[in-house]
């Protein structure tokens, strides 16, 4: 997602999608967890101890980006600046530029032809 | 009670008869237990008493039968051995079990028991290795299950994970740009577009309050990969055509994005294989938004070219009567205006097809009457010189009718109707006068103009010394051209650059058209000799009139004429001969009391020359002073028909007869 916002920063959108993102790796790595547990050799537990750090650390990675979020939130305002008189006028200002160039077009292939026949 | 005599006797004291509670509720309210009769009472010590032991004694007899029977079978010891141990199992277990009905009927007759011990039988070694293994492999089995579960969710949820992001991304996206409204109620919750413009609506006028129509709702759809999709209702876009009655050119164009337009109309299948779905990427889904984007553009435009026509067909039947507007014709989507006498214009809301392609046209211009495509290419042929073999002025005006004009006449009138709804959004009610009827007088100006035009660009032409210059003037009603003269830059100095300065160098003609009504203002020149002479309150003369469009090329040129006759006087009176000059005549002062005359003879029909010159030389004999224009050279010797002159050797002859003059003038 290339949703930006004005100054480079990333939109409220790309943060969720980030914390949607690394709650799926947080189920990968619980399903990772659960096969070293369930491993039919013994379970090795530094590396079990090392996924569990990295689980609290996601959860609580998770817990603060959503709380940031819910803070920051606003109400949704329906486009209470309805600027579609602004848009009709610049669809016109465009079929009128369309026709200025077409002209122009012409004017050029006029002199063009004028000076090729001399 | 009787008594054998070995035994001893036992007496057992009941206790006091204590009423003992059933239960308790919670209120506290207490049961007891039913009253017992006298039978009962005594069933109930009977239970009391203890048989077990008796009981025991029996069974140890059986027991003591049953081995000496065995005991006397014939079967080897071996086997006496292992029903020995089963034997001795059975019972203890017997001697355990009776314990414990023992134990469960001191309890129920509510004494109090208290338990030694209770031991374990002692769990043979594989068993409890059994027993471990199969926990252990179970809860190996569960964990597993577990972590192939979390990794089966984590893997489908990153599919919708990535699956609203594209929807809710596109969404926020398209949602900078058009109002989009959410539906929670009904059966289906969803997102909608909202074309509907409510601010264009003042509430002051209730007689223009629209329905929104119901293509202004869009309804937005996931498609099963996330992309966002919108409903299009099929052949429903329409646009605002012009066009002249008999002009065969269209001139409704249409955005093309129609090769993008199938990509996400709902109906048609996205022609991607579900294969590629890991592949969406970035510019897919922008792809995706920019095609939905031009839709929705196209969709806003043609609501507000319906609104357009229903406003203009509103005012052509509120103010039929008038003045400008008739109504000729009038059908569902279709309003036929006269405009002037001879034009007819059609105003209908065509559907634009959504399967177009440009399609190439020929070199007249003429298009499809059905399609409302149109290419570009008629557009930007150059304009033809009026030289055809018909009427030039006729068969020039219609062709620069075609395509380009009405194309401005189309814009001008959305653009004037969009206006009228702007103000109409910022005050009430605020435009004075009909629009409809100022855009039937605007096409009726322009059809007249471009036949003044006509006429302009045909003497220009024609006149090698005037050129056709054209003033914007901004104002839909009103057009203006000059024409110009440019007179050569003498080659003589006279008192060194001080004159240079004071010439003119041209002299204009303003042709200006308003309404219909053509002015003509011909400018005359100032120079210092003829402010010495006296006019110095009226630097610039200038001639005004009004005049019809017959007359005008002739007009023109009489203008045109005169201020060569005016450049030439001036000339001469700077060289010093004396000459006077009429309208279009400049009168030589000879030496010897006989006058030259240079005339000039305009005629816009002739096809060569419109400006002619005619030398009138004094003759010997005394008619020489009665000049017709109309004589020949052979009628009149005096007359010389110079024919069309160009302005350098006009300047040449004057000064020849300067020389010629001899009266104090320098050369």
């Amino acid at each position: 997602m290339s949703v930006l916002g004005s100054h480079g920063q990333s939109s409220s959108l790309q943060r969720l999608h980030y914390v949607e993102k690394r709650i799926v790796r947080l189920l990968e790595l619980a399903g990772v967890a659960m096969d070293e547990l369930g491993n039919a050799s013994a379970p090795k537990t530094e590396v079990l101890a090392s996924h569990c750090r990295d689980f609290m650390m996601a959860i609580k990675e998770i817990q603060t980006m959503l709380r940031e979020e819910i803070r920051s939130t606003c109400e949704y305002r329906p486009f209470e600046k309805c600027d579609y008189n602004s848009r009709i006028s610049n669809e016109i200002y465009c079929k009128k530029l369309e026709h200025i160039i077409e002209q122009l077009d012409a004017m050029q292939q006029n002199i063009d032809q004028c000076s090729n026949s001399i | 009670m009787e008594v054998e005599r070995n035994k001893r006797m036992r007496i057992d004291v009941d206790k006091l008869p204590m009423k003992r509670l059933l239960a308790i509720d919670e209120i506290g309210n207490e049961q007891f237990p039913p009253e017992k009769s006298n039978e009962e009472q005594r069933l109930s010590a009977i239970h009391r008493i203890d048989f077990s032991l008796v009981v025991e004694k029996e069974k140890e007899k059986e027991k003591e039968e049953k081995d000496k029977e065995l005991s006397k079978s014939k079967d080897g010891q071996q086997q006496q051995q292992p029903w020995q141990g089963l034997m001795e199992n059975l019972r203890q277990a017997q001697h355990e079990l009776s314990v414990i009905l023992d134990l469960i009927s001191t309890v129920e007759a509510n004494d109090s028991v208290a338990v030694a011990l209770m031991q374990r039988p002692k769990p043979l070694p594989n068993e409890a290795l059994a027993d471990f293994a199969v926990s252990a492999a179970t809860k190996v089995q569960r964990l597993r299950h577990l972590g192939r579960y979390f990794k089966q969710c984590s893997k489908t949820m990153e599919q919708q994970v990535s699956k609203e992001a594209r929807f809710y991304g596109s969404l926020i996206r398209l949602q900078q740009n058009w109002k989009v409204k959410r539906q929670r109620m009904g059966i289906s919750e969803g997102f909608t577009f909202d074309l509907f413009d409510s601010r264009s609506l003042s509430g002051a006028d209730s007689t223009v309050l629209t329905r929104p129509s119901p293509m202004s709702t869009i309804i937005i759809d996931q498609d099963a990969f996330g992309m966002l999709a919108i409903q299009l209702p099929q052949k429903s876009c329409r646009t605002l055509c012009l066009k002249f009655l008999g002009d065969d050119s269209s001139t409704c164009r249409i955005k093309n994005n129609t090769s993008e337009k199938n990509a996400s109309s709902s109906g048609s299948d996205i022609a991607q294989p579900p294969s590629v779905k890991e592949i969406l990427s970035d510019e897919d889904v922008s792809g995706c938004i920019g095609t939905t984007h031009s839709i929705l553009r196209d969709i806003h435009r043609s609501l507000f070219e319906e609104k357009v026509f229903e406003m203009v067909n509103r005012e052509a039947f509120n103010n039929q009567s008038s003045q400008g507007i008739n109504v000729t014709g009038m059908r569902q989507d279709f309003l036929q205006l006269v405009i002037g006498q001879d034009s007819s214009l059609c105003l209908s809301l065509v559907l634009s097809e959504p399967e177009g392609e440009y399609k190439e046209n020929g070199k007249d211009g003429s298009y499809n009457e059905d399609s409302s495509e149109s290419g570009s290419s008629s557009a930007l042929a150059p304009i033809l010189l009026p030289t055809d073999d018909k009427n030039p002025t006729r068969s020039f005006s219609k062709l620069a009718l075609s395509s380009k004009l009405v194309l401005s006449l189309q814009i001008y009138l959305l653009s004037i109707f969009h206006q009228e709804t702007l103000s109409r959004a910022k005050e009430g009610h605020s435009s004075c006068g009909s629009l409809l009827a100022h855009f039937c007088m605007s096409v009726a100006h322009r059809v007249f103009s471009n036949k003044v035009l006509s006429i302009l660009e045909n003497l220009v032409s024609r006149v090698s010394y005037i050129e056709l210059v054209s003033h914007p003037t901004w104002h839909s009603r009103t057009s203006s051209w000059s024409l110009r003269l440019k007179v050569p830059e003498a080659s003589s100095v006279f008192d060194g650059g001080y004159q240079k300065q004071t010439k003119r160098s041209q002299f204009l003609t303003k042709v200006v058209i308003k309404d219909g009504q053509i002015s003509l203002r011909g400018q005359s020149s100032a120079t210092i000799v003829a402010s010495f002479a006296g006019d110095a309150t009226e630097p610039h003369s200038i001639n005004t009139y009004t005049c019809d469009l017959e007359d005008l090329p002739m007009l023109i040129l009489h203008q045109v004429a005169s201020q060569v006759i005016q450049w030439l006087h001036e000339e001469a009176l700077v060289v010093g001969m004396k000459t006077s000059r009429d309208l279009l005549c400049l009168n030589v002062d000879l030496e010897q009391g006989d006058t030259l005359s240079l005339m000039a003879r305009v005629d816009p029909d002739d096809a060569s020359a419109c400006i002619s010159w005619a030398l009138a030389i004094p003759a010997v004999t005394d008619d020489a002073v009665n000049f017709s224009f109309y004589q020949t050279d052979s009628d009149n010797p005096g007359l010389k028909f110079l024919g069309s002159l160009s302005l350098e050797s006009l300047y040449s002859a004057l000064m020849d007869l300067a020389n010629f003059c001899g009266n104090g003038a320098v050369c």
